[in-house]
């Protein structure tokens, strides 16, 4: 048995050397400042917030949004690292201090508030909704119980999915993977965030789907910062204000296909009222 | 301890998807382990037949699920052959759907590459094996069937007891990469239990723990067998 207890005493040690790599990380504007970089975390799969155009540069909503708060800090746009990140490892991300913030569809809910802090809410995603055939007769959250739904590993609604609806998810890691699927008939549908869909839809090879069912909720979505950094939190906040006086949220609507939404314009009128 | 938030763990749904990740992760295990191992015999059998065409197919069956990872296969198996045509019409819907299921496919691509492995083990198994030995059940009057599953099989599996002990272990901790194909093993939800908390070092922790013991009672179960089937003169025997 001394194997055993070998075996033991390394995994002991292992889990010492886990635990001493979280320390909580402060002071992050100083550190950007002396750094000259901004460090973002944005997605790279995720028309229109933040993708790959055909040049292979990263762009959309987001990324413009997180260039303009690094021009604000910083002095120029380009004084930006943008790190791709996914549902699954953004809070990590930040958390760990590879990333300074995450612009990448992150949903503001209670549970993430418990970790990190959100800068101002700049816009309102409709939460999910189903991607299924043109043919399918679904149209209720209620009808898809006991059925098999595409979806992605780690989206906050999983949990709601299967234990609320009684949905069997068949998650995937990434949306190619899921789509490839929904094609292939493993799952009847796909359920992901609305404003993603939407735009899928609107390439040809996906004509012969529809939205089948509805988003059951409209979420606000915002930046993440590391908690308890009011000093970084209030920098990005006063940048991302001055964005919306500047009606630049609503041009980069415009830049990346998106439909101009109420939420975004009133918030541009309120910012440019308050300045 | 160490400031670690377990509180999530008194959620009922977690504590199911737990559960039913370690069930998950055990079935594919041990299936694809028993799999590999008569994979690996079969292989290994067929390797001392000398057949020009059999070692030449079984060298490339051994070179094709060896040397691509299993990660790659599983993919492979999962989007690919239902691409290249097979699929079933689900009676209930009328729709096409592909035949093999997640858990299949990585089922299958974890016997093949585990029995790659194996055959490699047998074999080296039966090529340390006294000469001697052999001679000695030729002339006995053994069959070739009879000597490789009396005298060849016996002491190989003795000798290469230790090998198939590391090969299983690792095909045992391979099978979280099942969850990239959707199989909710351990992995698949520990990944969602953390994405939903965010209680990443936890939950990290609790799962490094549950494969650590999972682990350990295979291989402390392979130390004893090891034991229990040492020969004088060999190995453990000494």
């Amino acid at each position: 048995m001394t194997g055993f207890k070998r075996i033991m005493g390394v995994s002991a040690l292992a889990l010492a050397a886990f635990c001493v790599g979280s320390t909580v990380v402060a002071g992050t504007l100083e550190n950007v400042k002396a750094r000259g970089k901004l460090v973002v975390g944005v997605k790279n799969d995720y028309v229109p917030y933040g993708y790959l155009n055909d040049k292979g540069d990263v762009v959309g909503f987001e990324v413009s949004l997180a260039k303009y708060v690094a021009k604000e800090l910083l002095g120029s746009e380009d004084k930006i690292e943008l790190v791709p990140v996914v549902a699954s490892n953004r809070i990590e991300f930040l958390t760990a201090g590879r990333i300074d913030a995450i612009f990448a569809t992150l949903g503001v809910t209670a549970e993430r508030a418990k970790v990190i802090d959100f800068t101002t809410e700049y816009v309102s995603a409709a939460g999910p909704s189903v991607l299924a055939a043109k043919e399918a007769t679904l149209s209720k959250w209620e009808e898809l119980k006991g059925k098999s739904v595409c979806g992605i590993q780690g989206s906050y609604y999983n949990k709601k999915m299967t234990e609320e609806f009684g949905i069997t998810l068949v998650a995937f890691k990434t949306q190619p993977e899921a789509y490839r699927a929904l094609k292939d008939n493993r799952c009847i549908g796909f359920v992901f965030d609305d404003m993603t869909l939407q735009q899928k839809l609107k390439e040809p090879d996906w004509a012969s789907y529809k939205i089948a069912v509805a988003p059951y909720e409209f979420q606000p979505m915002a930046g993440g910062l590391r908690k308890g950094d009011t000093e970084f939190r209030e920098a990005v906040d006063k940048a991302i204000g001055k964005a919306e006086a500047e009606g630049k949220l609503i041009a980069w609507e415009t830049e990346f296909g998106m439909p101009h939404s109420d939420y975004i314009a009133a918030r541009a009128k309120a910012a440019a009222a308050k300045n | 301890m160490f400031g670690l938030d377990y509180s999530w763990l008194a959620d009922p749904a977690y504590q199911q998807w737990l559960l039913t990740g370690v069930i998950n992760t055990l079935k594919l295990a041990t299936l694809s382990s028993s799999v590999a191992i008569l994979i690996g015999m079969l292989g290994a059998f067929g390797l001392t037949l000398r057949i020009f065409w059999l070692d030449a197919l079984i060298e490339l069956f051994v070179e094709v699920f060896r040397n691509t990872p299993p990660l790659l296969q599983m993919l492979f198996a999962y989007f690919t052959l239902s691409s290249l045509g097979l699929r079933v019409t689900d009676p209930s819907t009328g729709l096409s759907v592909p035949l093999l299921s997640a858990f299949a496919c990585a089922a299958i691509s974890l016997s093949l590459f585990g029995g790659a492995l194996a055959i490699e083990a047998f074999r080296s198994g039966i090529e340390t094996m006294p000469r001697s030995i052999i001679d000695a059940a030729r002339s006995l009057g053994y069959g070739r069937w009879a000597r490789f599953w009396r005298i060849e099989a016996p002491i190989a599996t003795r000798i290469c007891l230790p090998a198939l002990t590391n090969i299983l272990t690792n095909l045992f901790k391979t099978t979280s990469q099942a969850s990239v194909i959707t199989v909710p093993e351990l992995m698949y939800y520990a990944g969602q239990i953390y994405n939903d908390t965010f209680r990443t070092l936890e939950v990290m922790i609790l799962v490094l723990l549950i494969y650590v013991v999972l682990v350990s009672i295979l291989t402390f179960a392979m130390a004893r067998l090891e034991a229990f089937m040492a020969f004088p003169g060999y190995g453990r025997g000494h």
